[in-house]
């Protein structure tokens, strides 16, 4: 978390160097944006009952491409965008009856979303915005273990969902820096277990994303 | 845009925390199991006589869980001692056999691990007595109770046989003991009564008495749970017992009842609650042995009473006449309802006149003796209104008269099913009239077409049957005079196919404690309408929001009780239509 925080601080630094910026960019864009996410304790159930995998936060990235509508579009004020994303949570914990017990592996999901923002400007630097996203992502569990015993290693790709709000700083006419929040969620993937059985399990993280989106 | 965004952040906020934190349920068998402990009860058994194994797995060294149910269990010699069944409770019971002496290998093995246990099947044999736990006990009708046996051996070791022996009830009408594998030595006491538990093994047996006696209290229900009453309003609570034998009769007459604050409300013997002022207060009830007990809170709402008027305040009556007399409260809250039926009514002579209660909001005054004044006071705690006044006269009585303001009684048609009201005027030869309804003798001539209500607020009140035509009298005694009267017309009653039920309103909003009245409309296939609120059923869902003030003697009128909101439902010939109350405050 300390590497999170440090890296986020350092992308915030360019903020002290900017001007005054009114014009509103409008048109297309490209982007890529960095933070940490958590993934929440995850409800995992099979034949045999329900347990539970906790797993520690760690960094995501994503690559986005999408359109700035201009003020007064009549399509409305903000940005449609697709957004590939990569976030990949060590197991740290899996708490069955009998107990938790040290886990070990990642689950790595791979999202792809059309992201859907609208942006309240007011012709100040700082846009606050809020929105949606939908997809798909392909959910895998690496070499998942308990205690150094194999627990599961597949992958699904299910439905994704996520609602995300921020604030846009206007560095220059072209350039924007994003500071933003996602919680991103799945359907239930299903993984096979190494004992042959089948694994759901929830998937939902929240994620604090640092970013620059570049116009044209 | 605004809007999209609060609406976004509540989400998020609505979203987070959403980690699951449940309670799970499912085994670690990730982790694979690596040894098996067996212990057992004992590690030496008599022929024929049998113990129970318990198998503990280590997982690892990382954890241990019992898996006797896990495991599969074996004998190396089932002449010595086998597992003669397969299926749980009973599959890691081991039965010694027949042949006494030997040694068994226990085996309980899991996938590739296993364990072993060492039993021996001793040549001991059973001495008498068998030793039967608990001794002569008492046990309610309706309840089990596990007996245990245990018995002496020739080499003086003492083993538990309850699953060796065969058990017997000497009255199995009184209680029955199970000989059944999985619940052998269990006692159910299924009637008042004396029975013999036996148990027997192979030459030895051991016997106890087992009294079985009334059933006992399991606990307490109350009804209405958690309720909420208007002040200066009675309701009667009801104490429900469920006992051992499952009976669930009514208890109230034998609990002590009892309320936490007795200036909101107090509470009878009988469980008759009185309702004094607004706030909350806690209802118990205590078995007689004060073992079971059952408490719920009570809101006391509606507001305190502040003042309340008497009307009439001056009455005229003519002796041996009576009418109803009526207070109104106004309360803290704003709310000014009917408490008729909840305020103490004192005649200052009782010779001269007398107040009778006839249920709900309904009291009448009766007038007894020639007076020129007294007075009727009515009492509710410290408040004291101004008494009524009355004047009693005895003028000679010359005629009656019967009068409707009803249409459907004079030029139109009374609908069967449907009611309407005449009244009775007496006049007396001091040139005064007086109502005289409720002391008419009333009788419809032809009662299969309609028939008269003849005490009461009923009095007077036709009801039409079936389709024809009657004519209705009215007589009348006063000092010794007798007059009779015959109705204005002929009343005709007419058979018409109900098509709709209506309620005004559809939907009322009160504060609690104040009253509304609900009408229902009838409307019938040839186009006429009739007001039907004295012929409909009325109920109301949730009496803890609100309550119908009086169905004897206002039907269609509501008391709000608390906040919340409640469906007010009017039955009329089959047709059922229901409005919506909601109460707000205070």
């Amino acid at each position: 978390m300390k590497r999170i925080w440090q890296t986020i601080i350092t992308l915030c630094l360019p903020l002290l160097l900017c001007g005054q910026v009114q014009a509103q960019h409008s048109g297309p864009y490209v982007g890529a944006l960095f933070g940490g996410n958590a993934l929440m304790n995850a409800k995992a159930s099979d034949d045999q009952g329900d347990f539970i995998l906790k797993f520690k936060p760690a960094l995501q990235g994503s690559a986005v491409i999408g359109w700035d509508f201009a003020p007064g579009n009549p399509a409305g004020e903000g940005r449609v965008e697709f957004e590939y994303t990569r976030r990949s949570n060590p197991l740290d914990q899996v708490k069955l009856v009998e107990g938790s017990l040290k886990g070990s592996g990642t689950v790595t999901a791979d999202s792809l979303l059309l992201n859907f923002f609208g942006v309240y400007h007011d012709n100040g630097r700082f846009s606050p915005y809020a929105g949606v996203g939908i997809g798909a992502a392909r959910i895998e569990t690496s070499d998942l273990q308990v205690a150094g015993y194999p627990m599961s290693s597949d992958s699904a790709v299910v439905f994704a969902y996520q609602v995300g709000c921020g604030v846009d700083v206007a560095l220059t006419d072209y350039l924007n820096l994003d500071l933003g929040y996602r919680f991103f969620r799945s359907t239930r993937p299903t993984f096979s277990e190494v004992n042959g059985r089948t694994l759901d399990m929830d998937y939902s993280c929240h994620s604090a994303v640092l970013g620059l989106r570049l116009g044209f | 845009m605004d809007n999209l965004i609060r609406s976004c952040f509540i989400l998020l906020l609505l979203l987070s925390g959403c980690g699951w934190d449940g309670t799970p349920t499912r085994h670690n068998d990730f982790v694979p199991l690596t040894s098996i402990k067996i212990s057992a009860f004992y590690s030496t058994i008599a022929a024929q006589t049998s113990t129970r194994f318990t198998a503990t797995g280590d997982y690892s060294g990382l954890y241990t869980r019992d898996i006797t149910d896990q495991v599969v269990w074996s004998s190396d010699s089932t002449l010595v001692a086998s597992f003669p069944y397969s299926t749980a409770p009973n599959k890691n019971q081991v039965v010694g056999g027949l042949a006494p002496g030997g040694i068994a290998i226990i085996t309980a093995k899991v996938g590739s691990v296993s364990a072993d246990f060492t039993l021996k099947v001793s040549s001991a044999t059973i001495t008498n007595p068998l030793t039967i736990t608990p001794d002569a006990p008492s046990i309610a009708k309706g309840l089990s109770r596990q007996f245990l046996v245990s018995g002496t051996f020739s080499d003086a070791t003492v083993q538990n046989l309850t699953e060796d022996v065969n058990w017997s009830s000497s009255a199995t009408d009184v209680a029955t003991v199970s000989d059944e594998v999985v619940s052998k030595g269990l006692v159910k006491a299924l009637a008042v009564g004396k029975s013999t538990i036996t148990a027997t093994f192979k030459d030895a047996s051991g016997s106890t008495p087992l009294t079985v006696t009334e059933p006992v209290l399991q606990s307490i229900e109350l009804s209405p749970n958690n309720p909420s009453i208007l002040t200066l309003s009675t309701k009667k609570i009801t104490a429900t017992g469920t006992y051992s034998d499952g009976s669930t009769p009514d208890i109230s007459s034998q609990v002590t009842w009892g309320s936490s604050n007795p200036a909101i409300a107090t509470i009878k013997v009988d469980g008759t609650v009185t309702i004094l002022t607004q706030g909350t207060t806690t209802i118990s009830a205590t078995s007689p042995d004060g073992k079971i007990s059952k408490s719920m809170t009570l809101k006391a709402t509606g507001g305190n009473l502040t003042q309340f008027t008497v009307s009439p305040s001056i009455v005229t009556l003519v002796k041996d006449n009576t009418r109803r007399i009526i207070a109104t409260g106004t309360f803290s809250n704003g709310s000014i309802r009917d408490i008729t039926g909840a305020v103490q009514w004192t005649a200052a002579n009782t010779s001269i006149a007398s107040v009778t209660a006839d249920g709900g909001n309904l009291v009448w005054l009766n007038a007894l003796a020639v007076t020129p004044t007294t007075v009727i006071t009515a009492t509710s705690g410290t408040l004291i209104p101004s008494p009524a006044t009355l004047t009693i006269t005895a003028p000679q009585l010359l005629s009656i008269a019967i009068i409707t303001a009803s249409p459907e009684l004079t030029a139109g048609t009374l609908t069967a099913g449907t009611s309407a009201r005449f009244t009775a005027t007496a006049t007396f030869d001091d040139g005064t009239t007086q109502d005289v309804t409720a002391l008419s003798v009333w009788t419809s001539k032809d009662a299969t077409t309609a028939t008269v209500g003849t005490s009461g607020l009923a009095a007077g009140r036709v009801t039409g049957v079936a389709t024809g035509s009657t004519t209705v009298s009215a007589t009348y005694t006063n000092n010794g005079k007798t007059v009779s009267v015959l109705g204005p017309n002929t009343v005709a009653v007419k058979s018409r196919s109900l098509q709709s039920l209506t309620i005004s309103p559809a939907t009322s909003s009160v504060i609690a404690g104040n009253q509304v009245t609900f009408t229902a409309m009838a409307s019938y296939s040839d186009g006429t309408t009739k007001d039907v609120t004295e012929d409909a059923v009325w109920s109301i869902d949730n009496s803890n929001v609100a309550i119908l003030a009086d169905n004897l003697n206002q039907p269609g009128q509501v008391v709000a009780v608390d906040r919340g909101s409640t469906t007010i439902t009017a039955i009329f010939e089959g047709k059922t239509q229901a409005a919506t109350i909601t109460v707000t405050g205070p």
